[in-house]
């Protein structure tokens, strides 16, 4: 039993030793365009639902409101991470990104109520009402300029 | 025969203007419905009001701020930490209508719904 215990201490600490020797690289080009690929059309799903809401000044300000509650923590006032004082692992995109943007309405509704798994993206069904939800969406569609809204409350006070 | 006219109708718009205002008609004192919201739900859930008959909306919170909207009928009242808001509107169209929490008050924010019916 003794010996056993040794063998599996011995086994513990070689694998700690490699794993600290392992190195994360970004990942590339292909990695990058079959993960995307799948999250577009296959990982994120609701693709066809259409957003209830119409763009309207009205909707985009309580959508604004809405992200305000606390989306901005991680991807700032504008969407576009300003302000925001740390880096999470894999990183926060820009909202205003072509990654982000070409997700249909339905997709960024389904990735605000159920998150993305493993990334720090939370979900938020039952946190946010649908309308709010749906409201977000809009905002999203219509981003402000980087930085045009300053830092969130949260990181000045 | 001009003159006779303008007799009766000087004696009329004196006598209109002398009327007791129930005589004209006096706006309908609005029907009054109170709400008490807490985290995370309002009491009652649903509430049923006229179409055409002037409501007073009464949101009191027993906890944190909240708010009740209702996005399709443009109407919105918030209240404040253990304070009292209201709003008077005159709902102009039949059928049920969902409000929300406007203001974010916590993890079960989303969830607080409260039904309006509005019946002939």
């Amino acid at each position: 039993m003794r010996r056993m215990r040794s063998v599996l201490l011995v086994v513990g600490g070689v694998g700690l030793i490699a794993m600290g020797g392992c190195k994360a690289t970004p990942p590339g080009r292909f990695e990058t365009r079959v993960m995307t690929t799948a999250k577009h059309r296959v990982l994120i799903g609701n693709r066809r639902q259409k957003n209830p809401l119409a763009a309207t000044p009205a909707t985009i300000s309580d959508g604004k409101e809405a992200f305000g509650h606390y989306c901005v923590a991680c991807h700032g006032m504008d969407g576009q991470n300003t302000g925001v004082p740390f880096t999470m692992s894999p990183p926060a995109p820009s909202l205003a990104s072509r990654d982000v943007q070409d997700y249909s309405d339905g997709q960024l509704k389904w990735v605000i109520d159920y998150g993305i798994w493993p990334s720090g993206m939370p979900g938020s069904k039952g946190t946010l009402s649908d309308e709010e939800i749906w409201s977000i969406v809009v905002f999203l569609r219509h981003l402000p300029a980087a930085g045009s809204l300053g830092e969130p409350d949260m990181y000045t006070h | 025969m001009r003159v006779i006219l303008a007799a009766l109708a000087v004696i009329a718009i004196v006598s209109f203007g002398s009327a007791p205002l129930h005589f004209i008609g006096t706006p309908a004192e609005p029907h009054q419905v109170e709400v008490t919201a807490k985290r995370f739900s309002y009491e009652p859930a649903e509430i049923t009001v006229k179409k055409g008959e002037p409501v007073e909306l009464i949101l009191k919170s027993v906890d944190v701020p909240h708010g009740l909207k209702f996005r399709e009928l443009n109407v919105e009242v918030k209240a404040g930490k253990g304070k009292t808001g209201e709003v008077e509107f005159t709902p102009e169209k039949t059928g049920d209508f969902v409000g929300h929490c406007s203001v974010f008050c916590g993890s079960g924010h989303g969830s607080m719904e409260l039904t309006l019916h509005v019946v002939e």
